[in-house]
């Protein structure tokens, strides 16, 4: 007797300590269920595994780098060796994400090759034309662009191809573009010779507007030792025809020249601005990216999933839908077949549903649409153990023995197929577990949890319960465990 | 109420269904491997081969108009540059007019936005709140669908591996063999419905087929249990205890496949849509697990 009344406090205390817990540390919602967006980002590496020091180094660049663009919230983790989970929860778009997370962002110093001057004058007046071009291109496609404009833009185009002896591959014409325009970068890059400045002498990176303009501009600030370097090579081209170019992935971003005054000390005080006619934009991406550092691999974005804000909760609410009339039509069913055991299991339900939700909250687990799936199905699963259970007490019951023998019986009889039959479903679930997605992962968590709770609440919350309830004398006549209909049997 | 299954009369008849049902599941694998444009035993979905799919609401006073796909893509097909990847897209207005969903080849996200923006100057405004897109390389759809074929042959060696342990090896390998019927005709009605509806598998189904695994050796292990205790007191012959066992354990496993059944109809009803063929392939898994622990596993069992 001690020892029963014992159990039921301490399920009472557990009950308490879910509604505590569920109150003070809310259930942390998937991205399918408060919108927002999801990349995962692929690291490139050409031969070879992606080292586990690989892996962190990319993992931090990457986080700086989010944490520079200023978004709450975020959430990076890594899966399957190499590859990156980026969560923005909220409604995001992934494009700035993609464009400032996408690049390597390697900075180089390098000096322009002697006897390259007319070269590179030619190059880089085609660069210039061809900006022109894309910006009027994509002014144009705002509004609407009419087949006479394209056509304007695609002899120019030709004629810049024809110069270059280059001709692009792309069939999109706004690839074309681009792609013309990297090239031109980097022949350009080509004429310079690389020093040893890099971007790992870098300390910070800022940006502001230019004063004569409305264009931008992007302040570098060097280490010690690299503004040592920087003035030494300032020094050493001040005054010349050479150039010192600004390079970030292969592609020169901005040549400029050194005035005469350097050529005693070079440029000191550790700092450089680049000015590549940057819009405000273009500015604070490349402000992100040196900010965070280059990364040591190239990533590549895989996979994206943007899900509104509205979705969302819709979804919350199509699930929560979805767990309540399943409950209550599994709670009806129980019932109306086992009464007083049915509604015994329902109390034991009704248990199972928030230890398993203030245990979601104590992990804690991530609640996304297939891991609410997950919940959903266990509950069907959580009631299957008790069926198990109570038709061997009806079996008991009708061989014509006392009820709490049934019930002592019942409860034994029925252990060694609860438990194997539960072991297959919790196999599946840690082989889910183990090699599935982000997605699969929250289903197999969700279910692995509720088939082991289940057998916690099936096994022995419902047998607390039911001696409880038998301690009553009117609760004790067997024509309330057994059907009606089925007690002549 | 006692249960009063003639496995043994029936047994044939048990047979030859389950057969019929083989045969036409892989009739539809077959059909579907050589005789579709997708020219796989199951039509892949962009989980598994890449592509941008895109759902999103209009915002329309009281009514949306109705519009006819052919005129979208039309127009799509006049704003866009890119010309080929417009001859691949699928679109359809569902919901009457207000959500429109896209299926595309893999994009970029750039080009993607460019896609959405370009559909709002045609038939916006649109509500970017009740937007769900997702874009996915083909190179982690191959990965994902290696990591699936991966996960369920493991898990399904798991299994294996524990009955074998657990019970002896007849009653280990009609288990599952019971298992592997299970899911041959789940995965056979799936074939059936990527020809029929065009109905395609994501990650999702993968899931739905291991649980399906664990749930049909579940359901046949309680009814195998229950055959071998009264083996134990074996009073009658051998084939009237298996066909009483089945008998006695009717009603519950009955039972659990309904209140099973339950949930999962209210997820169909309900649910989001994502969870739809999900909650279908697990309902049907389900539903033809319960036929094989009842009537096909023990059947296998009796003796001549």
């Amino acid at each position: 007797m001690k020892r029963r009344q014992g159990w039921l406090f301490f399920i009472i205390f557990l009950l308490t300590l879910s509604v505590y817990l569920l109150i003070n540390y809310p259930l942390q919602l998937g991205l399918d269920l408060q919108g927002g967006s999801q990349l995962t980002l692929q690291i490139i590496k050409e031969e070879g595994k992606v080292t586990g020091d690989e892996l962190e180094a990319v993992n931090s660049v990457i986080d700086r780098r989010v944490n520079n663009l200023g978004v709450s919230e975020s959430n990076l983790q890594t899966l399957g060796g190499d590859q990156l989970i980026l969560e923005l929860p909220g409604e995001q778009n992934p494009l700035v994400a993609s464009r400032v997370l996408g690049k390597t962002a390697l900075l180089e110093f390098r000096t322009q090759k002697k006897g390259t001057s007319t070269d590179l004058k030619n190059l880089q007046l085609q660069r210039l034309s061809i900006k022109e071009l894309i910006e009027k291109y994509s002014i144009e496609e705002k509004n609407q662009n009419n087949d006479n404009f394209l056509k304007v833009i695609q002899d120019d185009l030709k004629g810049i191809e024809q110069e270059l002896n280059y001709s692009s591959t792309s069939n999109d014409f706004y690839g074309k573009l681009i792609e013309i325009k990297k090239y031109v970068d980097k022949e350009i890059t080509n004429l310079f010779i690389k020093t040893d400045l890099s971007g790992k002498d870098l300390i910070n990176a800022g940006r502001r507007q230019e004063q004569t303009n409305s264009n931008w501009e992007v302040l570098l600030t060097f280490s010690n030792s690299g503004g040592e370097k920087f003035a030494e090579i300032t020094k050493s081209i001040a005054g010349t025809n050479q150039l010192l170019a600004i390079i970030i992935d292969g592609e020169s971003i901005s040549e400029a020249s050194v005035g005469n005054q350097f050529t005693s000390t070079g440029i000191t005080g550790g700092s450089a601005t680049i000015s590549g006619n940057f819009s405000a934009e273009n500015a604070r991406e490349l402000e992100v990216q040196l900010k965070g550092g280059s990364l040591p691999l190239p990533i590549e974005i895989v996979e994206t999933n943007t899900i509104g804000a509205l979705l969302g909760s819709k979804n919350i609410l199509k699930s929560l839908y979805a767990a309540i009339s399943g409950l209550i039509f599994v709670g009806i069913f129980m019932i109306f077949n086992y009464r007083i055991l049915g509604f015994v299991s329902v109390l034991s339900l009704v248990l199972y549903g928030f230890f398993n939700l203030a245990l979601y909250s104590l992990i804690p687990v991530t609640l996304t649409l297939p891991g609410i799936s997950g919940l959903i199905l266990s509950i069907g699963m959580a009631v299957d153990a008790n069926i198990l259970i109570f038709e061997r007490i009806r079996e008991e019951l009708y061989d014509g023995n006392t009820l709490s023998r049934a019930i002592d019986s019942g409860f034994q009889r029925a252990n060694s197929s609860i438990v194997d039959g539960h072991i297959t479903t919790l196999l599946s679930c840690f082989v889910l577990f183990l090699l599935g997605t982000n997605f699969v992962k929250g289903f197999a968590a969700t279910l692995g949890i509720g088939v082991l709770i289940s057998l916690f609440t099936s096994l022995n919350c419902s047998k607390t319960i039911l001696r409880f309830f038998t301690t009553y004398q009117s609760l004790r006549q067997k024509n309330l465990y057994l059907p009606k209909n089925n007690f002549s049997n | 109420m006692k249960y009063n299954l003639e496995l043994i009369k029936n047994k044939r008849k048990i047979f030859s269904f389950s057969t019929f049902l083989i045969l036409l599941s892989l009739l539809g694998i077959l059909y579907s491997t050589f005789n579709t444009s997708y020219k796989k035993p199951i039509n892949l979905g962009m989980d598994f081969i890449g592509g941008n799919e895109l759902r999103i609401e209009r915002v329309c006073e009281e009514e949306c108009s109705n519009l006819s796909p052919d005129s979208v893509l039309e127009n799509l097909r006049e704003i866009s540059t890119n010309k080929n990847f417009i001859n691949n897209i699928k679109l359809q207005f569902q919901n009457n007019n207000k959500l429109i969903s896209i299926r595309t080849p893999y994009l970029s996200i750039e080009e993607s936005n460019n896609l959405i923006t370009n559909l709002d100057n045609i038939i916006g405004p649109l509500n970017y709140e009740s937007k769900d897109s997702r874009l996915i390389g083909p190179k982690l759809g191959k990965r994902l669908l290696t990591n699936c074929v991966t996960s369920l042959l493991v898990s399904l060696f798991a299994i294996s591996l524990y009955i074998t342990i657990r019970f002896d090896k007849k009653y280990a390998l009609f288990a599952l063999l019971a298992l592997f019927h299970d899911l041959l005709i789940v995965f056979g009605i799936f074939s059936w419905l990527g020809i029929i509806l065009s109905v395609e598998v994501n990650s999702l189904f993968a899931v739905s087929l291991l649980t399906i695994a664990g749930y049909s050796v579940n359901d046949t292990v309680v009814i195998f249990d229950r055959i071998r205790e009264n083996l134990k007191s074996n009073e009658e012959g051998y084939n009237e205890t298996i066909q009483l066992s089945v008998n006695e354990s009717f009603r519950r496993t009955t039972f659990t496949s309904i209140t099973t059944l339950i949930p999962l109809l209210s997820i169909i009803l309900f649910g989001s849509y994502s969870l739809f063929w999900f909650s279908l392939a697990l309902s049907l898994g389900i539903i033809v697990g319960s036929y094989s622990s009842i009537l096909l596993a023990p059947s296998l069992l009796l003796k001549d």
